[in-house]
């Protein structure tokens, strides 16, 4: 029997090429689709999921209270590990992590001079670290590699990247031209899905070397964000008990306001990831969008596939009455459709497969991932397109299954079955109108998406981000910044230059506490300290509001305050703070100058109070405003200024633009992503018209012959296809405006700076919905109407 | 082998109502063969269906083999039929995308045949109707006469007591129509009861027994044996 249901159900989906390939190609479409978010969003939960250890491995994490903010930092206090170690007995291993971006890495030991500068930099790690998390070592003792100072491990791929073929073990690595480690220990490449990414890790003794204040055990009001405290807690102990003794912990080595600002709690190691409010790498609401955009395109292709079904069930009403008349039963002829669905989900399946590995590897590339999608290693996906499969198969089948095996045999065999008889056609309304909704959905939510990232680049950000080249300053060394600066100057495609700690919006920021006047306390909110120079202004186009700017200085010895500083101080204007002495980092100065505020960080945040004030030592770029036109002999020529000057040391450049962007990357992804898909609900959905109009243009085409001969034109023709269809998006438009205007909201609640949308881009969105129906419908509707009548009054 | 009793079959619109079977009463003993005839409209093709358990009679008795089956549900209407009643249409009624081999093998896939008596089965019946060169034919690869020498091939490769021929001949020119009429007499001669639908005067002579319907009730009889 049911080789029987098969074999029919394949001929019959060869007769019906046009159907067959309508369903099989819409199905391909969602399916790919829904293959690939799948894979991201379990990808992107999958972080860390591979230590064994996972359900007690937790990061401590501090919360800081200033004014009304509550600010979420994954770092701790360096000393905070040791305490937590020795006042608590609540875990099993704890380990502190200290890592640093920018770091110079030579090999003193190498004939040839070789200088390296990873990316994700360097981490001083307490060997502790290596039993909490599952990072193997595949040469060395894991129970002794880091425990002794100046060694150091290495990936893999640091090992053949350094060192080549050569056993790296007791090798030498020379970090910042200072201190020299012995490779103790090789680390297999950690896998993609962590976000621990550093690739050398080094002795945590060492700290101490690179920076002794900050390395020493009363350190605790130094807050910096690559100082970290991983814990596995002992079995049995909750993190709940764990978070109760931090405030009796955070009195003990805390007093007065800041015991009353600071407070830690345990981070669990599946939240790390996906907890933006930390430093998540992704917002699980970009991932639940994705799910449902993906559950949208599988509704969308079910909902053609349904439609196309009960449009086409009447040609199918002679064969339903020969097999009642021979003695099927109802669940007989039920199984038989399913099995037609099966067979067209079944390919639509496969080749969604390929597809979807063809597409990887654009996706892990727009995504910075590194998914894989192969048969062995991948049977949870594989159980997904399983539950796809039934899914859709019952989803998409059992409807016109049920409707087939409904028909009555005796007008089923003399072809009296009407679309009355179907049934289908107020379920075909309510289809076609949902796949509107969701077309109309996603076209607003990308349209919105577009607007607003196309506001966040153009907006005025306060400053000018245009042809400006940041270079790194590897040393604080006065000299070299000089020489660097005279040289500099020299290049003719230079207009002007500045020394800062970072360009006005950077994702690195500093924060201190400040005191304004003599008050007896400090402010309840901190501000942002921007290190700069006193051509900072002028590279960047900031403008003064009152005062003056910055003298030449290596040391603070004034400062330059923003707009928001004033409001926050509550004086009503800018002149009221000139002269006025605040103490910040421990100095206290005159205020100068007032400065016109700009957005130190994306336009998701707001505007915070900050000071500008010159500290050579805590210079870290040189943000060089160039010339567009010469910038390719410009660049070159920085670069060879920045090589007399740091000669140790490996050069890169960024554009202030792009670092913008980068505010916005998740965004970006997202929008690109939104369009895709968006783009394939929309042409799915045309499919399931075009097919719909085919159906109906073949039913009315005594309906037509008769109207043409009774006068009818062309246009009035088009009109009664068209008619239902636009009376249909116009429902789908009233259901698709509120949701649409409800999500976009949600969305765009964490710009802080954000877009307005109107009721015109609604109206947008559903002009753009009506162009699709009417190139959907257009076509086939127009063939019918210049159709000559008397052809299709004989055919009938 | 079928009694039935005050039979009884209306169609309702919203605004009309159609008397399709009026108290229907008359017998078929098991081997006969009868006609059944009268203008369009007068309730011959209702009687069909109510008797091969396609359609429900509103009210009356039916009574097939010795069990009253006027108010069998579906699943019990669907069982008694394929196992007891073959049927031949005017139209042919086979399925196109399967072949005549295929179409002839449907009811005893039904019936729950197994693979090598099913194939065995069909085979003898394609053989007996000559047909046998066709089997792996689709139904639009042969002529009128060839599609109806399979339908009643389908009809009879179960084995039922009844077959009903509704105008099996009326698609047929008259050389394959004779030949049909004679397959049918054939069949009778081996014991199947045989009630058709017909309109052919000619057709009608193969029966041993015509009743004439008008407006839902049998006028006369007539008896030709």
């Amino acid at each position: 029997m049911i080789k029987n249901y098969f074999k029919i159900a394949w001929r019959t989906l060869l007769r019906y090429k046009a159907y067959t390939g309508i369903n099989i190609f819409g199905l391909t479409l969602s399916i790919t689709a829904a293959i690939l978010i799948f894979t991201l969003v379990t990808y992107q939960f999958s972080f860390e999921s591979f230590n064994h250890n996972k359900d007690r491995i937790y990061r401590i994490v501090t919360d800081v209270s200033s004014d009304a903010n509550l600010e979420h930092l994954p770092c701790v206090p360096q000393p905070l590990g040791k305490a937590f170690r020795n006042d608590f007995s609540f875990a099993e291993q704890t380990a502190r992590i200290v890592y640093y971006r920018r770091v110079l890495l030579s090999l003193p030991q190498e004939k040839e001079s070789k200088k390296f500068q990873e990316d994700d930099g360097v981490a001083f790690a307490e060997p502790s670290f290596f039993h909490i998390f599952d990072f193997p070592l595949v040469k060395g003792d894991p129970n002794t590699a880091l425990a002794n100072p100046h060694s150091a491990l290495i990936t893999e791929s640091i090992a053949k990247k350094y060192f080549g073929n050569t056993d790296a073990m007791g090798k030498t690595l020379r970090v910042n031209n200072d201190i020299d480690f012995t490779v103790t220990g090789i680390l297999k490449d950690l896998p993609p899905n962590t976000d621990r990414r550093q690739n050398i890790y080094l002795s945590y003794d060492n700290l101490k070397d690179w920076n002794p204040s900050f390395a020493s055990d009363s350190s605790w009001p130094n807050l910096y964000s690559g100082s970290m405290c991983f814990v596995l807690l002992n079995k049995g102990v909750s993190p709940a008990t764990v978070d109760k003794a931090f405030p009796g912990f955070v009195n003990k080595y805390y007093k007065g306001d800041d015991a009353k600002a600071n407070a830690f709690r345990l981070q669990p190691l599946s939240d790390i990831h996906v907890n933006a409010e930390y430093d998540g790498r992704i917002d699980p609401k970009y991932l639940y969008t994705l799910l449902l955009i993906g559950i949208f395109l599988l509704a969308t292709a079910c909902m053609n596939f349904i439609n196309m079904a009960t449009a086409q069930a009447l040609n199918r009403s002679k064969e339903v009455g020969i097999r009642k008349v021979l003695g099927s039963l109802r669940n007989q002829l039920f199984w038989q459709f399913i099995a037609e669905t099966a067979i067209i989900t079944l390919i639509a399946g496969v080749i969604a497969w390929f597809a979807a590995i063809l597409l990887l590897p654009p996706l892990n590339t727009l995504t910075t991932s590194h998914m894989t999608l192969d048969l062995l290693s991948t049977g949870r996906t594989i159980a997904f397109c399983f539950i796809v499969f039934l899914v859709v198969i019952f989803a998409a089948g059992s409807y016109p299954g049920l409707i087939l095996a409904r028909f009555q045999p005796v007008l089923a065999l003399k072809s009296k079955l009407s679309q009355a008889h179907i049934g289908g056609f107020p379920l075909r309304r309510i289809l076609v109108t949902s796949q509107f909704a969701i077309s109309q959905l996603l076209i607003v939510g990308m349209i919105i998406i577009a607007w607003q990232m196309h506001y966040s680049n153009s907006l005025d950000m306060g400053f000018d981000k245009e042809a400006i080249v940041t270079v790194p300053v590897p040393t604080a060394d006065p000299t070299r910044m000089h020489t660097l600066r005279d040289q500099l100057r020299t290049i003719p495609g230079v207009e002007n230059l500045t020394f800062c700690y970072q360009p006005p919006a950077s994702r690195h920021n500093q924060t201190t506490d400040v005191t304004y006047d003599n008050r007896p306390h400090t402010e309840r909110w901190e501000i942002n300290v921007k290190n700069a120079d006193d051509h900072y202004l002028a590279a960047f186009g900031l403008h003064l509001v009152a005062g003056r700017n910055l003298y030449p200085s290596d040391t603070i010895r004034e400062f330059l305050v923003n707009e928001t500083f004033v409001k926050k101080l509550g004086l009503s204007s800018p002149h009221d703070v000139l002269g006025k002495l605040i103490k910040a980092y421990g100095v206290t100065a005159p205020v100068v100058g007032v400065v016109k505020d700009f957005h130190e960080y994306s336009l998701k945040s707001e505007i915070e109070p900050l000071c500008i004030c010159s500290e050579t030592g805590r210079y870290e770029a040189c943000s060089i405003k160039v010339n567009p036109h010469e910038l390719h002999e410009t660049l070159a020529r920085i670069q060879n200024a920045w090589n007399g000057s740091y000669p140790d040391y490996v050069y890169s450049y960024t554009f202030l633009d792009d670092r913008i962007a980068e505010f916005y990357l998740m965004d970006n992804i997202l929008l690109t992503l939104v369009e895709v898909f968006a783009g394939i609900a929309i042409l799915i959905s045309c499919l399931g018209l075009y097919g719909l109009v085919s159906f109906m243009a073949l039913r009315k085409t005594k309906e037509v012959g008769i109207r043409k001969v009774l006068g009818a034109g062309v246009g009035q023709i088009c009109w009664l296809f068209g008619k239902e269809f636009f009376r249909l998006l116009l429902i789908a438009f009233v259901i698709a405006a509120p949701a649409a205007t409800m999500i976009t909201n949600y969305w765009l609640r964490d710009f802080k700076y954000a877009i307005h949308p109107g009721p015109g881009l609604f109206l947008v969105g559903l002009l753009f919905s009506c162009l699709i129906a009417v190139i959907a419908v257009g076509y086939r509707s127009l063939k019918a109407a210049i159709a000559n009548p008397i052809n299709s009054l004989r055919s009938e | 082998m079928i009694k039935i009793t005050d039979l009884q079959k209306t169609y309702r619109t919203e605004e009309v109502e159609t008397i399709a079977l009026n108290k229907l009463t008359f017998e078929v003993k098991e081997g006969e063969f009868v006609s059944v005839m009268g203008p369009s409209g007068c309730g011959k093709s209702t009687l069909l269906n109510i008797l091969g358990l396609l359609d429900d009679p509103d009210g009356g008795s039916f009574i097939f083999n010795g069990i009253e089956v006027a108010h069998f549900n579906e699943r019990k209407r669907a069982d008694l039929r394929k196992r007891n009643i073959g049927f031949v249409f005017q139209s042919f009624n086979l399925i196109d995308e399967l072949t005549v081999f295929e179409n002839v093998e449907l009811p005893l896939i039904y019936l729950g045949v197994k693979g090598p008596e099913r194939k065995q089965r069909v085979e003898t019946v394609l053989d007996k109707m000559q047909i046998m060169h066709r089997r792996n034919h689709y139904p639009q690869q042969l002529s009128g006469g060839q599609q109806q020498r399979v339908a009643v091939a389908r009809a009879v490769v179960n084995n039922p007591k009844l077959i009903l021929a509704d105008e099996p001949t009326g698609n047929l020119d008259s050389s394959n129509g004779n030949e049909v009429m004679t397959l049918l007499t054939d069949l009778n001669e081996q014991g199947t009861t045989i009630i058709m639908v017909t309109h052919s005067e000619h057709d009608s002579r193969y029966s041993h027994r015509i009743i004439r319907m008008l407006d839902g009730q049998a006028v006369t009889e007539n008896i030709l044996i």
